[in-house]
């Protein structure tokens, strides 16, 4: 199977205007006034989605659907936000009722969502009576369809933004494999521009791959045992890209890399994070507050080293060699760090894969992220070439190609 | 797009919306004084316009310089963003002959343009050209430099204030 670009784009859009519909009937319904933020497909490992949700608790509700695509999907709300939707929609509505209005509203939702993906495939989607869920973090997103083949899963996931209130929410679609390989297929516009689907998985293990070395790598240099967490590919319209990081101030490196792929890497720490790891790098400690001019070249030593391991991760599997420039320091709200790069990849194409990864360490309070920009054609580039140099190879068998 | 002008609260009780969140690509425009916001603008540009005789405002988010028969909103590129917010604003009563412009961001930050101009410069200068072809003038701007800009608009005074992550809020 092999899905092309404008698929991914076609149903990247299908997706935002289920979105766009099921938003639209929370705001008939409640007068609160909501906007779709982020819509994207990500291929994720299993065993990995919905990490984005913990530490909070949801509650909403699930269906099955059936027909042209299978599978589940999930509308959640933030728990705190409950009690504001239902007040909106009947007002004075005593606590015990929560959960009916949830399930209400949510019906409503979903339906606008499971319609609007039938009306544009101009086929029949049935889906099962809403049931009402809640509980932690991802515990509430059902499982992903299960598929011998495949470690990965398509998610579809929309955050809708309630204006003027700092409540998101969230619909994640986790449709079967087979229906939805099926359905890109057909919608497929042209087989050159197509990227074979389990290069897109051996590419998001490499990337697991080059987190692990970038861990080490921290690791390595501050003595801290430091785990690489969570990773994925998205696929996003180019706009949609800075939404992919947060409004908070970021600390942490950029590089532009070159060969195939070119594109852009970004190491990024929140502000705590950068002091603590920073500190722990530093022989003695820092004087003043806060984050000082220390801090920051220790982080921009860090921010090389850590580029250095993921960039040897990935041409250690591509059989290519990446080249990066020396890494330059920021510190900035995260989105304006990401705009600028989105708009230079932006200037040669409409939408863009971003890979995504976490790690963190239990022993001091430290988060890192890693986000890669690609062009999208190297990117192409670079999996049509893993095909033909290592055919014997990319059955999805990373493990065996990383034993050189 | 959607234009505030109040005509929606007939059905419910729900006070009118305080803040209008702006997102990239995207333009609002608003006649009963909410303020337009606006994040994350790197080398993005906000382009806010005011007419104060129709109280109206309007506050476009662009991303590339140029459209040039490229896909995409038009509030995507500056030429087009201009253009589509004029309109809007227009829509909602305003006068191109009384509208006044304001704009931010263009930073050079993280532009590692081998040659040639900035995105963040382009962007500028296309802003400008396509509100000197209206003859809309520009009464205040805050673009360039190595950082990124948060912006407020409001509404009723016009005014447009600039948040950074490690400087004094700037208010033109």
């Amino acid at each position: 199977m092999k899905v092309d670009i404008e698929s991914l784009g076609t149903f990247n859009k299908l997706a935002h205007e289920g979105a766009e519909a099921a938003t639209a009937s929370l705001t008939q319904m409640t007068g609160i006034d909501a906007t779709v933020d982020v819509t994207k497909i990500t291929l994720v490992n299993r065993e990995e989605v919905g990490e984005e949700l913990e530490g909070r608790n949801f509650a909403g509700v699930q269906f099955g659907f059936a027909g042209a695509l299978e599978g589940e999907t999930v509308l959640l709300f933030d728990a705190e936000s409950v009690g504001t939707i239902t007040d909106a929609l009947m007002p004075g509505m005593d606590e015990s009722m929560a959960e009916s209005g949830v399930k209400e509203i949510g019906n409503i939702m979903m339906s606008g969502f499971i319609d609007g993906w039938a009306d544009y495939l101009e086929a029949t989607i049935d889906h099962s009576p809403p049931a009402y869920i809640e509980g932690a973090g991802s515990s509430v997103i059902p499982e992903p369809p299960t598929d011998a083949e495949y470690d990965q899963a398509f998610v579809f996931k929309s955050e809708i933004e309630w204006v003027g209130e700092s409540v998101n929410f969230y619909i994640y679609m986790l449709p079967e494999y087979d229906p939805l390989a099926g359905l890109m297929a057909d919608h497929a516009a042209n087989q050159d521009d197509a990227i074979p689907i389990d290069k897109l998985g051996v590419f998001n293990q490499m990337t697991t791959q080059g987190t692990e070395k970038a861990a080490d790598n921290v690791e390595m240099m501050t003595g801290i045992p430091t785990e690489s967490e969570v990773s994925r590919i998205s696929f996003a319209p180019i706009e949609d890209v800075p939404k992919q990081i947060g409004d908070d101030t970021y600390v942490g490196t950029v590089v532009e890399f070159t060969g195939v792929p070119s594109g852009f890497l970004m190491v990024l720490f929140d502000e705590q994070s950068a002091v603590n790891v920073a500190e722990a790098l530093m022989p003695t400690e820092s004087p003043g507050e806060g984050l000082t001019d220390q801090h920051k070249s220790a982080i921009e030593e860090l921010g090389n080293i850590m580029t250095s391991g993921f960039v040897d991760g990935w041409a250690n599997v591509l059989q290519t060699s990446v080249e990066h420039t020396p890494p330059k320091l920021v510190h900035d709200m995260g989105r304006s760090i990401m705009d600028p790069l989105a708009a230079q990849v932006g200037q040669h194409q409409e939408h863009a894969f971003i890979i995504d990864s976490e790690m963190k360490t239990d022993e001091i309070d430290f988060r890192s992220e890693i986000h890669a920009l690609p062009n999208e054609q190297e990117l192409r580039q670079a999996l049509e070439d893993l095909r033909v140099d290592r055919a014997d190879e990319t059955d999805a068998d990373v493990e065996k190609i990383f034993e050189q | 797009m959607k234009v505030y002008d109040g005509s929606q609260s007939g059905q419910t009780t729900q006070a009118k919306p305080e803040r209008v969140k702006v997102g990239i690509a995207e333009y609002e425009v608003t006649t009963d004084g909410a303020a337009l916001t606006t994040s994350g603008l790197g080398s993005c540009i906000g382009v806010a316009l005011h007419d104060p005789q129709a109280n109206a405002a309007g506050l476009v988010h662009v991303m590339l310089p140029n459209a040039e028969g490229k896909e995409g909103s038009r509030a995507k590129f500056a030429d087009t963003g201009v253009e589509a917010l004029v309109e809007a604003m227009e829509a909602a009563g305003a006068n191109r002959s009384s509208m006044v412009a304001k704009l931010a961001g263009g930073s050079d930050m993280l532009d590692f343009s081998a040659n040639g101009a900035t995105i963040g410069s382009r962007n500028a200068t296309q802003v400008k050209e396509t509100l000197e072809s209206f003859s809309i003038p520009i009464e205040g701007e805050d673009v360039g430099g190595d950082h990124g800009r948060s912006l407020r608009l409001e509404s009723v005074t016009g005014d447009l204030v600039i948040k950074s992550a490690n400087r004094e809020e700037n208010r033109i």
